[in-house]
């Protein structure tokens, strides 16, 4: 039932198998275009947790008489997160404007940030502004009253030291409320440089990919 | 959605043409695509294997370049396991075209249909999580991208880009992640593929030895000449011009990356809605040509053929409703394809499609004698309704009365014998390639009952030098005339037989009356 092929026959197949191994080969690895070429870019990359803004007051001792023993709380405090404005110019000229929230529904998540801004190579003026867009100084932020720690009894001793303790720390691994990075940064073509917010320092820093990220 | 199928079916025919022309029928691999497919998972799994002992989730675009510059085993390795997954990919889509064309996407294959798309769905996903194993500047732009589109689900809670933002390394969480998945996807193709062949029997999953062998030689040739070169280390602070992208996995990705997230979801998601809606759009009657078989209990022996030959194993044996001691076949309309392959492997003809029965069968080359006029009955071809149009003419030109069948599974032997009684000198029957046989199995079961006394075998009275199978395909005029002229040839030296009565025929085949099968 199997007719042979004849060598010409073979050699044409194999030719044509071979110049579909070649063609597989090349389509394989096709040097397609990804980014544009001679352009830079800025990114802003930075995670952190947004401010918690908050209106502390102290519990009566009526109040704490009537909530269960586990839910007596010294100091309560009603509040939200911040929201910031992030602003971002080259050479004087706005890139973009946007208000950034913490993630999650309630936006009670940290920040992710991420832009990316194509720029033409060479040396430019960039100044980002990171600012938080509610006024504090008509509450009273993380105001935990002093004193009256007294009343903490029993296994909760000491509880409103410890909460406060929390805000504070809290507060200090919140962003600030206005980060300004503004200075001259050269851009080499095909390059991309990183602002991104540092922690320790509690700034914005410039990474330019020195330190190999991997 | 005709007019669609229509013009896939011409596509294809083309295509089939060609591939035959090149490689003959017994070499196409246009014929083979769904085994091609899954001989290139084999394939995959085999290299992966190897590839994956080499790999560091720690340092990947440096493991994965060691792989690459070994040029002893690793380099062609990689290679072959890229080229496999481009094959894949390719095979695959022509077989979803191929069934698509063929009217084979609906019914009882719609199952086999969706689960094909599954697959292929998992097999790109798998070959996208591979190209980020690499690491370098094409696997960093798949990476981004796919960390683009599923940072709009509702899924994680940091956004995956972030990873490849630069300010802090890619963890190596990612890449154990993403290697997870590029091992884990696979057992989940290995079931979609067994849901893909579940409703067919003895599935066929790997193309004939030597096309396999040839293909994975050729493969490993090109993977020794050409090897799949390694793009540049992945690195966030360089924006690479151009990316060394495949493009049979990637073809889409410079589209969706011009495109919102959302967007590129919704696209897929419509894509995908049409694809599975695919065997509901293309699904016809089942009445008429595709009528799924029926059995006549009465003339049911209970002889178990038929459930061993049917292909999609629609047939079952069940207990008789009447008092005779045998059992009778019960054939399951949601799995019968109407391909008719029972009606040729009924000795007693008591199962087929309607219309299509060997006393069908029967009854219309008795017909088409009376209308042709049986005196000096030329050589008959009987050809498989499938078969070009332009070559069947061909045989007519050369002499040949054609009778046509809709599959050559279908024929029962009987018929044959009718012919050769009513003095044809000889039955060539025209069947399609084994492996292009829309029935599946019909070539193979026609040449067993001929020639091999499976049964409804063709009786031995029958001259078996006066009947011949030979292989009409698309693309191969040629070998079909040439067999036609053989066979001419080889009974010349023949004499024409005599006209016999069909008696001892009538005596077989003569439906049974009520009251006949009652006693």
């Amino acid at each position: 039932m199997t007719p042979p092929l004849r060598p010409l026959r073979w050699a044409v197949a194999a030719m044509a198998s071979a110049a579909g191994l070649v063609l597989m080969a090349w389509a394989s690895a096709a040097p397609l275009r990804y980014q544009p070429a001679g352009v830079a870019r800025l990114r802003l990359s930075w995670t952190a947790r947004p401010e918690r803004i908050e209106v502390c007051r102290s519990a009566s001792d009526e109040e704490l008489e009537r909530a269960e023993e586990h839910m007596r709380q010294r100091v309560v405090c009603d509040g939200r997160f911040a929201t910031y404005a992030l602003r971002v110019e080259a050479d004087g000229r706005l890139l973009s404007e946007s208000i950034v929230r913490g993630a999650g529904l309630r936006n009670d998540r940290p920040v992710y940030l991420l832009r990316d801004f194509d720029v033409t190579s060479g040396v430019h003026r960039v100044r980002v502004s990171f600012t938080r867009r509610e006024r504090t100084d008509t509450v009273a932020t993380n105001a935990a009253p002093s004193g009256r720690t007294g009343a903490d009894t029993g296994l909760f001793a000491g509880r409103a030291e410890r909460e406060a303790d929390e805000r504070r720390r809290r507060a200090r691994g919140a962003i600030p409320a206005r980060l300004v990075l503004d200075t001259t940064l050269t851009f080499a073509p095909g390059r991309v440089l990183v602002v991104t917010f540092d922690g320790d320092r509690r700034a914005l820093e410039v990474l330019d990919g020195r330190a190999p990220s991997r | 959605m005709r007019l669609l199928e229509r013009a896939a079916r011409r596509a294809l025919t083309v295509l089939d043409a060609t591939a035959t022309r090149l490689y003959g029928w017994t070499w196409n691999p246009v014929h083979q695509t769904g085994t091609v497919a899954a001989a290139m998972l084999l394939v995959l799994l085999a290299t992966g294997l190897y590839l994956v002992l080499y790999y560091r989730v720690g340092s990947p675009a440096a493991s994965v370049a060691a792989i690459a510059a070994d040029p002893w085993v690793g380099s062609w390795m990689r290679t072959l396991h890229r080229y496999a997954s481009d094959l894949f990919v390719v095979a695959a889509l022509l077989h979803a075209f191929r069934m698509f064309a063929q009217s084979r996407s609906w019914g009882p294959r719609s199952l086999a249909w969706v689960s094909g798309l599954f697959l292929f769905g998992l097999g790109v996903i798998c070959a996208w999580t591979g190209f980020v194993m690499a690491w370098d500047s094409f696997g960093e732009r798949l990476g981004r991208e796919g960390a683009r589109l599923l940072d709009v689900l509702p899924v994680f809670s940091e956004p995956l880009s972030r990873i490849f933002a630069g300010d802090r390394p890619v963890p190596s969480a990612f890449f154990f992640v993403n290697l997870f998945v590029h091992i884990a996807v696979p057992l989940a193709m290995g079931v979609a593929l067994w849901l893909h062949v579940s409703r067919v029997a003895r599935p066929v999953l790997l193309p004939p030895k030597p096309l396999l062998w040839s293909i994975i030689g050729a493969l490993t040739a090109a993977s020794v000449i050409l090897p799949a070169p390694l793009g540049a280390p992945a690195n966030a602070f360089t924006l690479a011009p151009t990316t060394p992208t495949d493009v049979f996995v990637a073809w889409w990705l410079p589209l969706s990356e011009r495109f919102a997230p959302g967007g590129v979801w919704v696209v897929a998601l419509i894509a995908m809605v049409i694809g599975v809606m695919v065997p509901r759009v293309a699904r016809k009657p089942r009445e008429g040509a595709l009528a799924p078989s029926v059995v006549d209990p009465r003339l049911c022996t209970g002889c178990n053929q038929c459930p061993q030959d049917c292909p999609w194993d629609a047939i079952t044996m069940v207990k008789r409703e009447d008092d005779r001691p045998a059992l009778v076949a019960r054939v399951d309309p949601e799995r019968c394809v109407s391909c008719g392959i029972c009606a040729g492997s009924c000795a007693p003809m008591g199962v087929g499609p309607p219309g299509r029965t060997g006393r069908d069968q029967l009854a219309t080359v008795r017909s088409a004698l009376e209308i042709a006029g049986v005196d000096g009955l030329p050589i008959v071809a009987i050809c498989c309704e499938q078969a070009p149009a332009g070559q069947v003419a061909e045989l007519r030109l050369r002499g040949a009365y054609v009778h046509p069948v809709s599959c050559v599974g279908n024929l029962h032997s009987s018929v044959i014998e009718l012919f050769v009684r009513n003095g044809a000198p000889g039955v060539i029957v025209f069947g399609c390639p084994p492996r292009d046989c829309v029935s599946r199995e019909g070539p193979k079961w026609l040449y067993e009952r001929v020639f091999n006394d499976r049964e409804a075998e063709l009786q031995p009275r029958v001259d078996r030098r006066r009947v011949r199978i030979a292989t009409l395909a698309p693309g191969d005029g040629g070998a079909s005339i040439a067999a036609l002229g053989a066979f001419v040839h080889d009974l010349a030296a023949m004499e024409r037989p005599d006209r016999e009565s069909d008696a001892a025929l009538d005596m077989v085949c003569d439906s049974v009356s009520g009251e006949e099968a009652e006693s």
